[in-house]
């Protein structure tokens, strides 16, 4: 199942040499497995571990989150304008899922 | 010099020195657990909380108090050259897993924002690597009246 994956620039068209912001939001439990249910089972551990950021196919930015990251999790990435391009996103959690999103830079 | 001039010139010398770096350093923070917080470095850095330098680069934000501990918003800020940056690495003292997330900013700037679950009224660390392999740490701490990990 595919991780529902948004992307979004603030502000959304940024000036040559401006710095921007890169939010993403995904739809996610990210279960820390440290949680119980109401039986009181431990709730297995199923987390994005792995955030990455190419910009027009090159890689940009990694991030590794671990466990105690909140449901719905968003990632903030600070970047400096220079050239329009498409910014993709790449998530993977623990049970292999993955999850992609693109945004397109377009310089004011 | 005379007196009043030696007296004017180390009272302004004092209270910049009191202004500065002592409110990083790590003492009487809330929700402190450094014996946590060691396990945690030496697996993911492979270093102790000694070999950290106190640093007014960094800009940690972080809630005074959080209302819910399953959902706060951290913020991390390095007033360094986006090369000079290696890593960004965060950890609660508390949490059954201090590690919270590493950042490899490779052209990005050294910016990392996220939310993170905190278990309970914690202390945060942001521990930057910076490429001469320096450690650069700041502090924060969060008050939460309602837990996130469990």
């Amino acid at each position: 199942m595919a991780i529902r994956t948004i992307v979004r620039l603030t502000p959304a068209k940024p000036k040559a040499g401006e710095t921007f912001k890169l939010q993403v939001v995904a739809q996610h439990p990210n279960e820390p497995g440290t949680r119980k249910d109401a039986e009181g089972k431990t709730i297995p551990a199923n987390y994005i571990n792995l955030v990455e950021i190419y910009f027009e196919g090159e890689k940009v930015a990694e991030a590794r989150p671990g466990p105690s990251t909140s449901a719905n999790p968003l990632y903030g990435f600070m970047f400096k304008a220079e050239k329009a391009g498409t910014f993709t996103v790449k998530l993977k959690d623990l049970s292999g899922d993955t999850g992609e999103g693109t945004t397109k830079l377009e310089l004011a | 010099m005379n007196r009043r001039a030696f007296l004017r010139t180390t009272g302004v010398a004092l209270g910049a020195l009191a202004l500065s770096g002592v409110p990083a350093l790590a003492q009487g923070l809330e929700g402190e657990d450094l014996a946590n917080l060691e396990k945690a470095l030496k697996e993911v850095l492979g270093k102790s909380f000694k070999d950290l330098t106190p640093s007014n680069l960094i800009k940690l934000t972080m809630p005074a108090i959080a209302e819910s501990g399953a959902n706060v918003p951290a913020e991390v800020e390095v007033n360094l050259p986006p090369g000079q940056v290696k890593a960004i690495h965060l950890f609660a003292d508390k949490n059954p897993t201090p590690y919270l997330v590493g950042f490899m900013p490779m052209k990005a700037l050294p910016y990392y924002a996220t939310r993170v679950r905190l278990a309970e009224t914690s202390a945060i660390r942001a521990v930057v690597e910076t490429a001469d392999g320096k450690l650069l740490l700041a502090s924060a701490s969060t008050r939460v009246t309602v837990g996130g990990c469990g």
